[in-house]
């Protein structure tokens, strides 16, 4: 009797423990709508010897930090900003011809910033430094070749697109814009190169450098939190 | 009789003509033809003169006499009319250099000079609705430009190209310039504007597949004038070389 009494409570306790905790979890995402992956702290590499589009290859350590798991779409861009237009049906495509004002101010607006450039790498790349998000390896399929432009499709819908931390997207879709500036200009991170009717995906340390005010069809941003 | 000398002599002989044929460099008559030059049409064109700058028409087109020629501009706006060549010379000038890059890869830079649509636009008066620009040309393309695109910094409405008036090949008398989209939304040999309120795809966004919005994407190019060596381009109107 004692047992089943003992019992009952055990599932009245986890009950309130479980209400309690999708309460706070609730509360967390008003606070920061899209999800986020921690991304634990520690050392991890950066750059690329090989390459001239990365920084130089060296060992950084970063603290711990949250990363957007997916690019803000335009439904959620036209959440902070009404004026924000896109064609019926794009709700779920990254949101592109912003600014890296009106990205910063997004993310300030939800209590978050642009990923550091290391930040972003990392994020990418993995404790394991992998080339690609998902491993070392160039994926056999093209991401949608034969094709001069860009075709949007909802975030996260390439599932070989994952990183070691679970974040989407960081090798295709658009590009990003971080943080961090160089002489003036934006380093931008984790889009498609195109080759003439072809495309193929950017390495976890390749950057691009675009000026500040620029609005790009193929350019948008996903937002950090410091823990 | 064929003994095993003359038997192998012949087999050597069979060699050095396959490797000949194999490694040769191609003779330069035999690439793309030039069909056009001293005829009184003009075409693509890769040959000659235009080997550091290439051109591509949609069809071989009559050459157009400047004398005859007219811009017609019409549409939403609140005064149609024509222009003749000596009209548009008349508007304050605007000179620009910029790299024309090409979705096929290439590129190549010139000094462009001409005027802004603003001048046009000042005399026409578009209508509020009118969000963009069909371009009809000479060869029967057509290509769709928004306004706000066209009245941007970096695009102009060129007659002379390199400090001369612009060849047949390059689009007598008056092209667009807007060196942030692929060459392909740079129509050349215009005869007439009309001011629409949506967007349409132009000749080539419907024939192939070729994006209608045409903004250069992060990618590589082969400058045609830097001896075709790849260049990797972060996007946008290519600044840098």
């Amino acid at each position: 009797m004692t047992g089943r009494l003992n019992i009952h409570r055990r599932a009245v306790l986890l009950f309130a423990y479980c209400f309690l905790a999708g309460w706070v979890l609730t509360g967390s995402e008003k606070a920061w709508p899209s999800p986020m992956a921690e991304i634990p702290a520690g050392e991890f590499t950066i750059g690329e010897a090989v390459s001239e589009n990365s920084l130089e290859k060296r060992t950084v350590n970063l603290e711990a930090f949250f990363m957007d798991t997916h690019e803000v779409t335009n439904a959620e861009f036209s959440g902070q900003f009404p004026q924000h237009t896109f064609y019926p049906g794009a709700e779920p495509h990254p949101v592109s011809l912003v600014t890296w004002d009106e990205a910063r101010q997004y993310c300030a607006l939800l209590g978050k910033r642009l990923p550091s450039e290391a930040e972003w790498e990392k994020s990418a790349r993995g404790p394991e430094g992998r080339i690609y998000p998902w491993g070392n390896k160039a994926p056999r399929k093209k991401p949608h070749p034969y094709y001069s432009g860009l075709i949007k499709r909802r975030v996260g819908l390439n599932r070989n697109d994952i990183s070691y931390y679970g974040l989407n997207d960081m090798a295709g879709s658009v590009w990003e814009w971080t943080g961090e500036q160089v002489d003036g200009k934006i380093v931008v991170r984790g889009g498609l190169w195109n080759l003439h009717l072809d495309y193929e995906y950017s390495k976890t340390f390749e950057r691009n450098l675009l000026d500040p005010d620029r609005r790009f069809p193929f350019l948008g941003f996903r937002c950090a939190r410091s823990k | 009789m064929i003994t095993r000398r003359t038997f192998l002599a012949r087999w050597l002989k069979t060699l050095l003509v396959f490797l000949w044929a194999f490694f040769r460099k191609p003779f330069s008559g035999w690439g793309e033809g030039d069909y056009f030059s001293a005829t009184g049409f003009v075409g693509k064109t890769r040959s000659g003169d235009y080997e550091k700058f290439y051109i591509n028409y949609w069809k071989p087109m009559r050459r157009i006499q400047a004398e005859r020629w007219k811009l017609e501009v019409q549409g939403l706006c609140k005064h149609p009319r024509t222009f003749t060549l000596e009209q548009i010379k008349t508007f304050p000038v605007k000179t620009r250099s910029s790299r024309l890059k090409c979705v096929e890869c290439w590129s190549a830079r010139a000094e462009w000079r001409g005027f802004a649509i603003a001048e046009i636009e000042k005399r026409v008066e578009p209508l509020a609705e009118a969000a963009g620009v069909i371009f009809y040309c000479a060869d029967s393309y057509k290509e769709y430009l928004s306004r706000e695109n066209l009245n941007r910094e970096e695009t102009l409405l060129a007659y002379n190209m390199d400090g001369k008036p612009l060849t047949d090949e390059h689009g007598f008398p008056l092209r667009i310039i807007i060196p942030f989209k692929y060459g392909y939304k740079n129509p050349k040999a215009i005869l007439k504007m009309e001011y629409v309120a949506n967007m349409q795809p132009g000749t080539w966004s419907k024939i192939g597949p070729y994006s209608s919005d045409g903004t250069i994407l992060p990618g590589y190019d082969h400058p045609l004038d830097l001896g075709k060596k790849p260049h990797r381009i972060p996007g946008g109107e290519i600044l840098h070389y």
